[in-house]
C-alpha cells in the first residue's frame, strides 16, 4: 500500500510539474526579436535626436515605434515572425505573433521618420530587410538623412533670440531679465501659441532641458565658491601695494607688474571679480602718486580680457567652448597660452607708448596718500588665504590630471569648492549668498534661448552660409571666425554670440577638411575674448572698471575707450592669429 | 552747530568744488565736512550681486578720495573731516546736513551734457531747493557765483 500512495504520489507530482512546465515547453523559444538599427542626419551631418520612427506595413499598420537618441541613433524592436512565413507551416505548438498575421508574406513594410522643424519622409524597406526582420534578425539601415523645414518657428524663434540680443546690448534690461523674458517667450510660443497657430511650435520644456549644458553651471558655480572665499583675503590689495613697492615709485615699471596681476587672476577667475577688486586698488595708487588713474586701469582691462583665455577656467566663453568641443584645460594651455602671452607683450609694449606722457611725466605723489596705502596693504584672512591656495593648488592638478582619469572640469570645481568649505566652515548663509545666482540663471536661460534657435535651424543656416562663404578654405575659415567674432564682441555681448556660435563652428570643424584639430573653435575664443576690448560695452569687465573709475571721478567715455581700446584688439588679435596659424 | 557740508566724486571735476568749499570755509570759519557717498547702482545691469564684493573696497577708495581733500583743505590752512556713506547721494547729502546742522552745502556743477553726472542742471536745482527746503541750508554750486 505505501508504494502504491508513494508512486501516487510521484504521479500527482510528476503530472504536476508536467502542468506547470508544458506551457513553456509548447511555446517557441523565447525569442530575441528583430531590431532595426540606423541613425538619423540632418543636412549637414549633424545628429537629430528626438526624431520620431514608425515601422509600418499593410496600409499603415503601426508594427513598432521609437524615438532617436542623443547621436542620432535609433533601435526600433519588434517581436520575431516564425521563419516560415505561413503559420500553416509551423510545426505543432508554434503560432505565429499576431503582430504579423494580419501580414502576409511579401507585404512591403516602410519606415517613416518625423520630427519638428524637418520635413517628414517615408522609406520602403527592401524585400530582404523584411523578410530579415520576419525572420527575427537584426538589420541596419543606411544612415538617414532629413531635411530643416523653415516655417513659422523658425522666425519665431529668431525674433525672440535677437530681441534677447538687443535688449541686453542696449543696456536696456538686465542681462538676466533678458535672457530669462527670452526663455519665458520661447514657451509661450511653444505652449500657448500653438493653440492659434500650430506651426509656431519650437520645443516642449523637457526638450529645453536638453540644451542646458549643466557642465557649465556647475563649472561657474563652484568657481563662484572659490572665488567668494578668495576674494574677502584682501591677497588682491597687497599684490597691488607689493607692486608699487617693487617699482620703486616708477610709473613704467609699475604698469605691467599690475598688467600681469591683472592678467594672471583673470586667467583663473573670472575678469569681473578679478576687474572689482583690483580697480579701486589701482584707483588709489595712482591717487597717490599724482598720476590720472586711467592709465594704469585702461591697460589692466585690456590684460584682463586678453590673457583670461589662457585657461578653461579664465572666461566665460572659454568655459562654454571647451565643455561643447571637449577641449580639456590642457588644451587651452598648450594652444592659446603662448599665442595669450605673445598678445600680452604686444599690449605691454603698446601701453607703455598710449600712455608714455603719463608714466614717465612728473606725478606730484602725496607721502600722506603713499602711507595710508601701505597701511591699508595687509592680508585680513590670512589663514583663510593659506588654506584656499591648497585647495586652489589641488584644484589646478586636478584640472590638469583630469583629462587622464574623464574628470571633468565642473566636478573638480565642486569638490574644490566643497573642500574649501568644510576645511574654513565660514559662515554657509553668507557663502550661498556671494553665489551669483543671476549669473547661473542667466547661462541657463541663455541655454534654452540659444537651444530655441538651434531646434528650428536657424544655426544650422547661419552654418551653411558661412559654410559656403568659407568653402573648404580652412585658413579663410580661421580668418573669417577670428575676426568676425573679434569685431562683433565689441557691439554683441560675447556669451550670447559664442553660445550661439558654438554649433556653428561644430558644422565648420566637420565639413572643413583639416579643422578637427579644432582651430576654430581657438579663433572663436581669442576672438569673442580680445574682443570685448574693441569697444566699452564689449565685456562686463570694461563696464564695471568705467563704473568705478567714474564713481572715483574718473569716467571713461565710450570714445576713449574706443580710442585705446580698439588698436589694442587689432594689435593683441593680430599677434594671436599669428600664433594659431603657426601652431596649427 | 553749524557746518558745511560739500559732496564730492573725486578727480579734477571736483577740484572746483573743493576750492570753493575750502574758500568758504576760511571766510565763515565753519568746520567743514567733505562727503562721499558709495553708489553701486552701476553694477545693477550685469553684477548686481557683486556688491557684496566691492562695497568695502569701494567705502576705502571712498576713504582715500576723501584724504586727497583733507589734504587740499589742510595745505589752505583748514581742517576738515572726511564721511564715507553708503546709499542714494541725495539722501545721505541730506541727512549729514542735518546732523552736522549744515549753513552752506556746496556742490559741484553739472560738467557734461550726458547722464554721468550725479545731477543734471535742471535736478541739481530741484536738490538745490530740496536741501534748503528740508535742512534749512544754503546750496553753493561750485562754478556759478553766490549761492542758490
Amino acid at each position: 500500500m505505501k508504494a502504491i500512495r508513494r508512486g501516487g504520489l510521484a504521479l500527482v507530482g510528476a503530472l504536476a510539474l508536467w502542468c506547470f512546465l508544458r506551457p513553456a515547453q509548447a511555446q517557441t523559444p523565447p525569442a530575441e526579436g528583430a531590431l532595426l538599427v540606423g541613425q538619423v542626419f540632418d543636412t549637414q551631418g549633424q545628429p537629430v535626436e528626438g526624431a520620431h520612427l514608425r515601422l509600418e506595413g499593410g496600409g499603415n499598420r503601426l508594427l513598432a515605434e521609437t524615438e532617436t537618441q542623443p547621436d542620432g541613433s535609433f533601435a526600433l524592436r519588434l517581436p520575431a515572425a516564425l521563419p516560415y512565413g505561413n503559420p500553416q507551416q509551423a510545426p505543432q505548438g508554434q503560432v505565429a505573433l499576431p503582430l504579423w498575421q494580419a501580414l502576409p508574406p511579401g507585404t512591403p513594410l516602410s519606415l517613416q521618420v518625423a520630427r519638428a522643424h524637418f520635413e517628414t519622409r517615408r522609406m520602403p524597406l527592401s524585400g530582404g530587410q523584411t523578410a530579415a526582420l520576419r525572420a527575427g534578425q537584426i538589420v541596419q539601415v543606411a544612415p538617414i538623412q532629413m531635411e530643416r523645414r523653415i516655417g513659422l518657428a523658425f522666425w519665431a524663434a529668431l525674433l525672440i533670440f535677437s530681441g534677447m540680443l538687443g535688449l541686453i546690448a542696449s543696456g536696456r534690461m538686465h542681462n538676466t531679465l533678458a535672457t530669462l523674458t527670452g526663455a519665458a517667450l520661447v514657451f509661450a510660443v511653444s505652449y500657448l501659441g500653438v493653440l492659434l497657430l500650430p506651426e509656431v511650435y519650437i520645443f516642449r520644456f523637457e526638450g529645453a532641458l536638453r540644451y542646458v549644458d549643466w557642465n557649465v553651471i556647475f563649472l561657474i558655480l563652484g568657481m563662484m565658491i572659490v572665488i567668494a572665499v578668495v576674494e574677502r583675503t584682501g591677497i588682491f590689495q597687497w599684490m597691488a601695494y607689493r607692486a608699487y613697492r617693487a617699482s620703486g615709485g616708477r610709473l613704467w615699471v609699475l604698469l605691467p607688474i599690475l598688467m600681469l596681476i591683472t592678467g594672471v587672476a583673470s586667467a583663473f577667475l573670472d575678469n569681473v571679480t578679478t576687474m572689482l577688486l583690483m580697480t579701486p586698488i589701482t584707483i588709489q595708487i595712482a591717487l597717490a602718486m599724482g598720476v590720472n588713474p586711467l592709465a594704469l586701469l585702461l591697460p589692466e582691462v585690456f590684460a584682463s580680457n586678453v590673457v583670461g583665455i589662457s585657461t578653461l577656467i579664465g572666461t566665460p566663453t572659454n568655459i562654454l567652448i571647451g565643455s561643447y568641443a571637449g577641449i580639456s584645460f590642457n588644451d587651452f594651455l598648450r594652444n592659446l597660452t603662448p599665442g595669450v602671452v605673445l598678445a600680452f607683450i604686444g599690449l605691454v609694449a603698446y601701453s607703455e607708448w598710449v600712455y608714455r606722457r603719463e608714466l614717465h611725466g612728473a606725478g606730484r605723489a602725496s607721502p600722506l596718500l603713499l602711507q595710508k596705502l601701505g597701511e591699508r596693504a595687509r592680508i585680513t584672512e590670512p589663514e583663510h588665504l593659506r588654506k584656499a591656495g591648497w585647495v586652489g593648488a589641488g584644484m589646478l592638478v586636478l584640472f590638469v590630471a583630469g583629462e587622464r582619469i574623464h574628470l571633468l572640469p565642473a566636478v573638480t570645481a565642486l569638490m574644490g569648492a566643497t573642500a574649501l568649505l568644510v576645511w574654513i566652515r565660514p559662515d554657509i548663509e553668507e557663502m550661498i549668498e556671494a553665489v551669483d545666482w543671476t549669473t547661473l540663471v542667466f547661462f541657463i536661460t541663455l541655454f534654452i534661448v540659444v537651444g530655441a534657435i538651434r531646434e528650428v535651424g536657424v544655426i544650422a543656416w547661419l552654418a551653411e552660409r558661412i559654410g559656403a562663404l568659407v568653402g573648404s578654405n580652412l585658413t579663410a575659415a580661421s580668418f573669417v571666425i577670428l575676426w568676425s567674432s573679434a569685431l562683433l564682441s565689441t557691439v554683441i555681448p560675447n556669451i550670447p554670440f559664442t553660445a550661439a556660435m558654438l554649433p556653428v563652428i561644430g558644422y565648420l570643424t566637420s565639413a572643413i577638411p583639416g579643422a578637427d584639430n579644432l582651430v576654430l573653435f581657438y579663433c572663436l575664443s581669442v576672438g569673442a575674448a580680445m574682443g570685448g576690448n574693441g569697444s566699452l560695452i564689449g565685456a562686463s569687465a570694461n563696464l564695471v572698471t568705467s563704473g568705478i573709475a567714474e564713481r572715483a571721478g574718473y569716467p571713461i567715455t565710450y570714445r576713449e575707450f574706443l580710442r585705446r581700446g580698439f588698436p589694442a584688439l587689432l594689435l593683441t588679435v593680430g599677434l594671436a592669429m599669428l600664433w594659431l596659424w603657426l601652431r596649427f | 552747530m553749524s557746518a558745511i557740508v560739500c559732496a564730492i566724486r573725486g578727480g579734477p571735476a571736483s577740484q572746483p568744488t573743493i576750492w570753493r568749499a575750502v574758500r568758504l570755509a576760511q571766510e565763515t570759519g565753519l568746520p567743514l565736512h567733505f562727503l562721499y557717498v558709495v553708489n553701486l547702482d552701476f553694477l545693477s545691469r550685469t553684477s548686481s550681486s557683486r556688491v557684496h564684493t566691492i562695497e568695502e573696497e569701494m567705502r576705502e577708495m571712498g576713504e582715500f578720495i576723501l584724504l586727497t581733500a583733507q589734504d587740499t583743505a589742510a595745505q589752505q590752512g583748514v581742517q576738515a573731516q572726511g564721511d564715507v556713506r553708503h546709499g542714494a547721494v541725495g539722501e545721505q547729502i541730506i541727512a549729514l546736513c542735518r546732523e552736522v546742522g549744515a549753513d552752506y552745502v556746496v556742490l559741484g556743477a553739472p560738467q557734461r551734457r550726458d547722464d554721468s553726472d550725479v545731477f543734471g542742471a535742471d535736478r541739481l536745482h530741484r536738490f538745490a531747493r530740496s536741501i534748503t527746503e528740508q535742512t534749512g541750508a544754503r546750496v553753493v554750486i561750485a562754478g556759478r557765483t553766490g549761492a542758490l
